[in-house]
């Protein structure tokens, strides 16, 4: 095997991060996430490797909403893991609400060609669905229908500020994006021996006095897998949150935001077995090591898993697993989150062993896979970091693509393979006494 | 008394790259002193510092000449001499709506020269909802309603329930540019109030009633985008990870103007006298405050600069409503010298940045067209797109200069989602055998870390991916092969820079096929870029004048003959030497190098055996040409190139002709 294949878990991350020292909890509160570590400086030859950033403190994320899709939440909101942020309305279709009354009930569009028309016709008086109050309908379930597929949520699991904030919604004039509920059933159009249709959505546009939606039977909540505060919330748009607590950022996310238990099983060469993968770790986001084939990835779904974290991804791999979500997506027995985080890229690369330490570490946590931007969120108040000497370097592309070692010296213009003349720089190799030069483009550094 | 700087850095803040140059005024002219590049997450002081470092090292007595005795404090010539910065603009995305298939085609056509990654969709083949999604999609910058001036019934009836929706949708999301071009300018009154209820306290207090949407001036249109993560808003960037080099963010509040006003630097450059004088565009005070403001990732409003188009309605309002809409109103996809061209105009204007790098080569290759008194044409690859351009001095004199540019997103080596013909470009272009899906892991692969792994395979492969780049390129420009082969070609970009001279002379051989003679050259120093962002046109034209020699590595002639028969000679070419005359046989579907070293002219004189079309049709033609790092290239392959569909037969016959001009590929 090459060396450069050689598994960081064939020897203990442990073993292999230098002067890792203890894993002693370090708390990013009060810390810049920008100083560097006290007596990280580094030369400034070395300065000129990209460096990596292992660990984001506070970052940013975002529920990309669509047309149909409403936000349970507002800025400013805090919010705990598995509280519901979003409805989806994942058949979202073209509705023609009708006339609803608007202190602005004038035609904006018609164009100078056309004349406004203010009257309404005789059979289309105004439905008054939003300045309804209709408490009772709210509290018993602001997200009812008639699909199995339906996530209703009883009142009583709602913080009280959400029933609030939907009446409030009811109250308000129409405006895009507002959510709106109708069909047979509010129109009281039902006929016999066909059930009522009762659709819901939010509203996009109004042209000649008639406002049309983006509405459908079947709707989703979305639950947050991580605490934080809202930063922004738009229907139809996004929700962007403000997580509380660190995170690892990845290259590579997909499927769906989900949250479990880190699970950490035994790397062989680097990769973890399909067969590993069972029942027994129903709910844990498992470390899959430097590649998540397909196999895994339809086990893992198989076994209730919520997640993997592997250090690549192939295109093959996340095309498969798009069309397994959108066949869930379209089934009536929608299941649990999955969600997947490469942290390297698409070509098979082991896991950095900082990374793996920093795994290792926070075994048993509960962790979650965040898809936009790609990242493993921990929301713990101590994040143990390891500690890793400032010249220490892993080569990010090319032959060596996974190794790791120490920064030696520049090596200046360097003629390298094809003739190429590039930067070079002499490295040593952990477990190797000669040193290679490699070009500087090729590494990457840490930064915490 | 302000001394007059002796040296300044030029730096070219690419997507995957940050190249950084100095020049000094050595013998009473400017002379490129040397250059460096390193990935874009580098932090340029270092990078500077390094170059500092490295002519200290080599030539100390050079650094003390362009201090001017300053001493030899490396870090404060960093901090103290100017910079001419350029940066590549981040991929933006345009949804282009239209209510018919047609008028839709215009419309992308002209925002896809622009540089825009366009997604459109027109009312009669897709649904409002998905209309809507295109519209409400955070990756979504700008809209583009368009019609015709007197739209026909097919697009009419769609375009009231179109102008509401984007409407709407401006009440989602107001950090929407709307640009209403041709006839759906008469919706413009659809964006009045934008579903506010409230009452305009502005309006109430001035007594006057709401104008409807806010439009400005064209060169104050601001749009939000994240340029710290590129294609990536600025939310998914966590804190403190925005790159250095790819931090325009922290450079915006010192080193950018308000909307409409040049930089300080800028402005104060202008007003100097002498034609040798470089401009500075970034004071040291403002690059002070980069790191720290680059930490703030929040979403920055950054102006950009439109060039003027006469059609454009700009009305400057008077009030300001913070979360109301920008609406442009555009001229219609047909208007302007080619159709299209003033539409195209006005949306490359909004998406780029103020300091452009990409504008800047083509404003670079006008003037170097002037100073050198030759066609120039440029092709530049890079990360987030790519450029053709061509100028050519025209008239009595040649005192008037003709210019046309193209930018394109797909053009860009390592494309984000790679689509099936991307990667059959690639795979066209490519030497090894490669598994499809391996490619596009590697594309994808590429685009994450666009630095690494540019030897062995890598380089391979990243030639494969630039020159499938040229050839999208070269596609989507047309009009282009309807001039004759420029006098001069150069290439640009950081993955042309990568490498070898006689590799980047094959691609463009391989790729620019007309019938004539050129010189080629490469932007190996990734100057013309920054050169460009020079606004007076003066001060640019006198900068290359001095720099030319410098700037643009030789890569050789190229001479390119149309209607070589294939048998089993074409002709002859007689070399001209300074002490020696050789004769050479040339033979059809080959591709000849004659060594010429650079610096060094001959005269060559060329006998077809039958007539051939090179500057007009003959059997006899005399031509001169110059020496570059990959020699004189006489090429006479098909026009266009013409290979064997069967990808065994097409990768030898690529392989062949690149063993020829990079024999370390099998190393």
């Amino acid at each position: 095997m090459s060396p450069a294949r050689r598994s960081p878990a064939r020897r203990s991350p442990a073993r292999r991060s230098p002067a890792r020292g203890s894993l002693a909890g370090r708390s990013p509160a009060g810390r810049n996430p920008a100083e560097p570590l006290p007596g990280s400086e580094i030369s400034p030859e070395l300065a000129r490797v990209a460096g990596r950033r292992i660990i984001v403190f506070s970052p940013t994320i975002r529920f990309r909403l669509s047309p149909g899709d409403r936000s349970l939440v507002v800025p400013g909101d805090s919010i705990v893991p598995g509280m519901p942020v979003a409805e989806r309305t994942p058949d979202a279709s073209l509705v023609d609400v009708g006339r609803l009354w608007s202190p602005v009930a004038n035609d904006r569009t018609a164009g100078p060609s056309r004349p406004e028309k203010l009257e309404m016709a005789a059979d289309e008086a105004p439905t008054s669905v939003w300045k309804e109050v209709d408490s009772d309908r709210a509290e018993a379930g602001w997200n009812s229908g008639p699909s199995q597929a339906t996530k209703a949520e009883p009142a009583a699991k709602l913080p009280p500020r959400i029933v609030a904030a939907a009446r409030d919604e009811r109250r308000s004039p129409p405006v895009p994006g507002k959510w709106w509920v109708g069909g047979d059933e509010r129109r009281e159009k039902s006929v016999k021996g066909k059930p009522a249709v009762r659709v819901g959505g939010t509203l996009l546009f109004e042209t000649h006095g008639r406002w049309r939606a983006a509405a459908g039977e079947r709707h989703l909540v979305v639950e947050s897998p991580v605490a934080g505060v809202v930063r922004e919330a738009r229907d139809g748009v996004e929700i962007t949150i403000e997580v509380a607590g660190a995170a690892l950022p990845g290259a590579i996310a997909a499927g769906e935001p989900s949250r479990g238990y880190l699970d950490m099983p035994r790397l062989t060469d680097g990769d973890l077995w399909a067969s590993a993968l069972d029942v027994g770790r129903s709910g844990a986001v498992v470390v899959a090591g430097s590649r998540i084939s397909a196999q895994a990835i339809s086990r893992a779904r198989a076994m209730s898993i919520r997640g993997l974290i592997a250090g690549s991804v192939g295109q093959g791999e996340l095309r498969d697993l798009a069309a397994s979500e959108s066949r869930q997506k379209a089934s009536l027995a929608p299941s649990v989150p999955f969600g997947l985080i490469a942290l390297d890229g698409h070509q098979r690369r082991p896991i950095a062993t900082p990374v793996l330490a920093l795994l290792a570490a926070l075994a048993g946590r509960e962790v979650a896979i965040i898809m936009d931007p790609p990242l493993l969120v921990f929301d713990v108040a101590e994040v143990p970091l390891p500690e890793l000497p400032p010249d220490w370097i892993r080569v990010r592309s090319g032959p060596h693509a996974g190794r790791e070692g120490r920064w030696i010296e520049p090596a200046g213009l360097y003629r390298f393979r094809g003739g190429i003349h590039l930067e070079g720089a002499v490295v040593r190799f952990v477990d190797e006494t000669e040193t290679t030069i490699l070009p500087v483009s090729d590494l990457e550094r840490f930064i915490f | 008394m302000i001394s007059q700087p002796r040296a300044f850095f030029a730096i070219d803040y690419g997507s995957a790259t940050t190249s950084a140059a100095l020049l000094g005024q050595v013998g009473g002219r400017w002379r490129l002193i040397a250059h460096t590049s390193a990935p874009s997450s580098v932090e340029v002081e270092a990078l500077l510092t390094g170059l500092l470092n490295q002519i200290l090292q080599t030539d100390p007595a050079l650094l003390d000449q362009l201090a001017g005795g300053e001493g030899e404090d490396i870090r404060n010539f960093v901090a103290a001499w100017p910079r001419l910065t350029a940066r590549s603009t981040p991929q933006r995305r345009i949804a282009v709506l239209a209510g018919s298939r047609r008028q839709r085609r215009r419309l992308e056509n002209s925002a896809l020269r622009a540089g825009w990654i366009v997604l459109g969709g027109s009312a009669d083949e897709d649904d409002l909802v998905a209309l809507s999604r295109l519209v409400l999609s955070r990756d979504t910058n700008a809209v583009l309603l368009g019609a015709d001036p007197s739209p026909a019934g097919d697009e009419k009836r769609h375009l009231p329930d179109l102008a509401a929706l984007v409407a709407a949708a401006t009440h989602l999301r107001p950090e929407l540019t709307v640009i209403l071009a041709g006839g759906a300018a008469a919706f413009e009154m659809a964006f009045a109030s934008n579903y506010d209820v409230r009452p305009n306290r502005a309006a109430q207090l001035a007594g006057m009633p709401d104008k409807g949407p806010v439009q400005t001036k064209i060169p104050a249109l601001v749009t939000p985008f994240d340029e710290t993560a590129g294609e990536a808003p600025a939310g998914e960037v966590p804190a403190g990870e925005a790159p250095a080099g790819e931090a325009p963010a922290g450079e915006a509040p010192a080193g950018e103007a308000p909307a409409g006003e040049a930089p300080a630097g800028e402005a104060a450059d202008a007003t100097r006298p002498g034609p040798t004088i470089p401009p500075v565009s970034e004071t040291p005070t403002a690059h002070a405050q980069a790191p720290a403001a680059a930490d703030d990732v929040a979403p920055t409003f950054v102006a950009a600069s439109i060039p003027v188009a006469a059609s454009v309605t700009a009305i400057n309002s008077a009030e300001s409503h913070s979360s109301a809409p920008h609406v442009l109103l555009a001229p219609d996809a047909e208007a302007g010298q080619p159709a299209g061209s003033s539409l195209q105009q006005v949306l490359e204007g909004l998406r780029a940045l103020k300091n452009d790098g990409r504008l800047g080569v083509a404003r670079s290759i006008a003037s170097l067209a002037y100073v050198l008194d030759r066609s120039v044409e440029v092709i530049e690859v890079g990360l987030q797109g790519g450029l053709r351009a061509r100028s050519e001095p025209v008239g009595q004199g040649h005192f008037g200069i003709v210019s046309s540019h193209a930018c394109l997103a797909e053009a860009s080596f390592a494309p984000s989602d790679p689509s099936e013909e991307v990667v059959d470009g690639v795979l066209a272009w490519s030497t090894t055998i490669q598994d499809r899906h391996r490619l596009i892991d590697r594309l994808n692969d590429l685009r994450l870390t666009p630095w690494g792994e540019a030897d062995g395979d890598g380089a391979v492969f990243r030639l494969a991916a630039a020159k499938a780049a040229v050839a999208r390129l070269v596609e989507a420009t047309p009009e282009m092969a309807a001039y004759s082969m420029p006098e001069l070609l150069v290439a640009a970009g950081g993955i042309f820079s990568s490498l070898p001279p006689s590799v980047v002379a094959l691609a463009l051989a391989d790729l620019v096929r007309r019938a004539g003679v050129s010189h080629l050259a490469c932007d190996q120093a990734r100057l013309l870029g920054p050169i460009g962002v020079i606004e007076d046109e003066a001060e640019r034209r006198s900068l290359l004048a001095n720099l030319a020699d410098d700037i643009l590595v030789p890569l050789g002639s190229l001479i390119l003959p149309a209607g070589i028969k294939y048998g089993r000679s074409a002709g002859h070419l007689r070399f001209k030497g300074p002490v020696s005359i050789s004769e050479i046989e040339l033979h059809p579907g080959a591709v000849q190098v004659v060594d010429l070293p650079p610096g060094s002219t001959a005269k060559i004189d060329l006998d077809f055996r039958d007539a051939v079309r090179l500057s007009d049709r003959g059997h006899h033609f005399s031509v001169d040409v110059a020496g570059g790092l990959a020699g004189l290239l006489v090429d006479l392959r098909d026009i266009p190139l013409r290979m064997s569909d069967r990808p065994e037969s097409r990768r030898a016959a690529l392989a062949a002709w690149q063993r020829g001009m990079w024999p370390e590929v099998d190393e």
